[in-house]
């Protein structure tokens, strides 16, 4: 029975499975307001309460919030707020691991669909070359010191209020988002101070290059976004493992080039059992794509729940008996 | 006038092909005949063996013919463009002897063979154009002596790293000319349909192959490592809508037999992975050898086989260049070939190889001059050591003479596996 079920779950149709996952979870999460549904302050991913229908709001901005108090108050018993919003950051992170990421934030499946359209029009996609790829890559890690740093400062007096969520002010989500709910009024420059001004036309800009950008590379923003870094620190308190077994692995790099986020070690790496890497967005299209029986897997609590086999393999890649045209 | 009726006179071709026919039929009455419990399926590449090398008979009539040199020249894409793929790869003493007056003495039997083949020039289906990957020193070189009897020999650039994101880089390039060059030759475009149809056609014949290797991991084996190889080797130039076929009569066959448990050796023959310089028809001395000797071949890892078959490709979004970047990668990441410069893939396959098939023990065989090989032979040697797995390592080369010495030899190894065996139980 058991076997069966496995067998039923690694031979899945990926694709369809993340395609009605996402949809359904962007439609609770962006339009969840209008129904009165809340998931609190602490979400790990970008549902961004500039719109003002989100179901949850993303924990970026939360947290600059809370960094932001005056020093003193940080650091005595009125903190315990801090304390608490991370705990159930890392509490709702724990479930998922960085399969927020690639099956419930609402930005990153916009950025799916874009790629969608394109592959519609019969575009392919661009990569970045290994040297841009390992640059860009340091981004986000700056957006994060960005997001705790700023705050602190401004706590400690040496920041201007104008400095208040100085990322979200870049943020091309806070831009994006109200559209959905029909709003564009963050399509503007603030021009009520220099910084201010600085921070929204880059979040403006950022915001236009998110559609060119998600049109020609596949999670075009991902490669940048702070959220995805802050994941990585804590993915060790998940629940979710994602395993490689090296021994079973031919280094064929079919996983490596179905994967979006152009990971490398996915396929290289014959030592690591832990494959989880920081740019990750646990899609899992590598697992789908892999031909090795248990190469790849997805692991709950240590039991392999989605797993990486021959037959799942040949059934997604529609590899079939051909039809006779001799 | 003449009355030249009765005595024919005999010409070099048609000694040749006397020749090579008698080394063919030789073997597959031995594999027919010397072996029990026969696979009725089988009787398909029996007869299509002796159909080709003992008759002559050409398989593909009209149809445009491209030779391979070696297996990195991807057939996905011969077949989208309308060709039929045929690997050149040679395995006839006859042949092998020709080649002895054109190249070094000391070079590899096979490549040798190969040469030999096209000196004489004698097909059954000959290839209209060849594509010569430049993997091995002998086999690049091999090319140009070969172009150099008349046929149109074009070189396929294949890097000799592929940790690199470079070499990558370059051999999707290289495949990308391959194919536009191949394009011209036929005077057709490579559509998205066409091959997507032919990574579907041949991801199928390669599932049906691991469908079979799924037999040889249980305990009760129900066909023979020679066997297999036949099999695999008729992928070289069969009809590959017919060795489909023939493939599935054969899978169900074995259904049966494995339900009957029907095992080809005996209760404590032991299992051998055969790694080394690729057994090609009708060169299967060494397996023949191990395989009368009371154990048998579970598995592979050899490009005239388990490499052929074992690595599929995977595509995003099946677009015509995606889709050629990704046959590219699987055809140089996933090669375990000796001449590249780190040898650790093909040291892990063996390893996962012994594992996964429960194998006793390792016979890896080199042909004496395959310079790869043999180099790669101590590095395997030590890692075997250190896994514990046992390991025979021997040389030879496609002259029949040697068969005493190297019998003793597999034999022994044979029999101190058969009492580690014992020792365990
Ligand atoms: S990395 Fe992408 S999917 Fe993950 S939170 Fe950021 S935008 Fe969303
Ligand atoms: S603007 Fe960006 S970082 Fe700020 S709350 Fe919205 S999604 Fe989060
Ligand atoms: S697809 Fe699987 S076998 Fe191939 S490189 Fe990736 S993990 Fe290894
Ligand atoms: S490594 Fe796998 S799960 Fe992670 S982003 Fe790439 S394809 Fe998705
Ligand atoms: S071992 Fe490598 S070079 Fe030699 S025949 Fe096989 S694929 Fe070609």
């Amino acid at each position: 029975m058991i076997e069966r079920l496995k067998r039923f779950i690694n031979n899945g149709d990926l694709r369809k499975v993340r395609f009605y996952t996402q949809l359904i979870t962007f439609l609770l999460f962006v339009y969840g307001g209008y129904f009165a549904i809340s998931f609190g302050s602490s979400f790990p991913i970008f549902v961004c309460p500039f719109n003002s229908e989100s179901a949850a709001t993303c924990y970026l901005i939360s947290l600059q919030h809370q960094l932001a108090r005056p020093t003193e108050v940080i650091f005595s018993m009125a903190s315990l707020g801090v304390l608490i919003g991370l705990v159930t950051f890392i509490a709702w992170f724990a479930v998922l691991n960085k399969a927020w990421c690639g099956y419930m934030c609402p930005f990153g499946t916009l950025q799916d669909w874009i790629t969608a359209l394109r592959k519609r029009m019969g575009i392919r996609f661009s990569t970045y070359t290994q040297n841009e790829f390992e640059n860009l890559s340091k981004i986000k890690y700056i957006f994060l010191a960005i997001i705790l740093l700023v705050p602190l400062f401004m706590g400690l007096g040496m920041l201007d209020r104008e400095w208040f969520h100085a990322f979200c002010q870049m943020c091309p989500a806070r831009i994006i988002s109200p559209m959905f709910v029909g709003d564009f009024s963050q399509w503007m420059i603030d021009f009520s101070s220099v910084t201010i001004m600085i921070l929204t036309s880059i979040g403006v800009a950022f915001a236009g290059l998110f559609f060119i950008g998600s049109f020609v590379k596949k999670r075009f923003f991902c490669f940048f976004c702070p959220m995805s870094a802050l994941h990585y620190i804590f993915a060790k308190f998940s629940i979710i493992r994602f395993t490689k077994e090296g021994d079973k692995c031919t280094r064929c790099g079919d996983c490596y080039a179905v994967c979006d986020m152009q990971i490398k070690d996915i396929a290289d790496d014959v030592i690591s059992k832990d494959i989880l890497r920081d740019d990750c967005i646990l899609c899992l299209k590598c697992v789908a794509a892999c031909p090795e029986d248990d190469a790849l897997h997805f692991d709950i609590f240590n039991v392999k729940a989605f797993s990486s086999t021959k037959e799942g393999f040949a059934k997604r890649m529609g590899i079939e008996k051909p039809r006779d045209k001799k | 006038m003449s009355t030249n009726i009765h005595h024919k006179i005999e010409s070099p071709k048609d000694r040749q092909n006397r020749h090579k026919a008698m080394e063919a039929i030789k073997l597959i009455n031995t594999i027919k005949e010397d072996f029990k419990f026969p696979i009725k399926s089988m009787e398909y590449f029996y007869d299509l063996f002796e159909r080709v090398y003992c008759k002559n008979e050409p398989l593909h009539g009209d149809k445009v013919k491209v030779g391979t040199m070696c297996i990195q020249i991807p057939s996905e894409i011969i077949y989208a463009l309308d060709g039929v793929p045929i690997r050149l790869c040679n395995g006839f003493y006859t042949d092998d002897e020709i080649g002895s007056d054109l190249l070094p003495q000391k070079a590899c039997p096979l490549v040798k063979a190969t040469v030999g083949h096209f000196a004489s020039g004698n097909f059954s289906d000959k290839p209209d154009i060849v594509f010569s990957p430049t993997t091995c020193d002998q086999k690049t070189k091999a090319g140009a002596i070969i172009e150099k009897f008349g046929h149109e020999v074009i070189d396929v650039d294949f890097p000799r790293t592929k940790e690199s994101e470079a070499s990558r880089e370059f051999f999707r390039k290289s495949i990308r000319e391959f194919t536009s060059k191949l394009s011209k030759f036929q005077g057709k475009k490579l559509s998205r349909k066409n091959l997507k149809d032919s990574i579907s056609k041949i991801g199928y014949a390669q599932s049906l192959y691991h469908k079979l290797t799924t037999y040889r991991q249980s305990d009760i084996v129900p066909i023979l490592g020679i066997d297999v190889f036949l099999i695999t080797n008729a992928f070289f130039f069969d009809k590959i809508d017919n060795w489909i076929d023939a493939m599935e009569a054969l899978l169900e066959e074995l259904e049966v037999r494995s339900k009957e448990k029907i095992h080809v050796a005996g209760k404590i023959s032991p299992r051998i992975v055969y790694t080394g310089s690729p057994p090609i028809f009708p060169n299967y001395k060494i397996p023949q050898i191990i395989e009368q000797s009371d154990a048998i071949i579970v598995a592979d890892e050899t490009c005239s086989s388990n490499r052929m078959f074992n690595d599929m490709v995977a595509v995003d979004e099946w677009l015509v260049n995606d889709m050629l970047d990704s046959i590219s990668d699987k055809y140089l990441k996933a090669c375990t070939c000796p001449i590249f410069t780190k040898n650790d893939d093909r040291i892990r396959r063996i390893i996962h190889l012994a594992k996964q098939y429960k194998a006793d023990g390792v016979i890896y065989q080199a042909f004496a001059g395959c310079t790869v090989y043999e180099m790669e032979q101590r590095s395997v040697l030590e890692a075997m050591e250190k896994a514990g797995i046992p390991i025979l390592y021997i040389e030879s080369d496609y002259s029949p003479s040697q068969h005493g010495q190297l019998s003793t030899r597999v034999e022994a190894f044979i029999e101190s596996l058969k009492t580690r065996r014992r020792n365990k139980k």
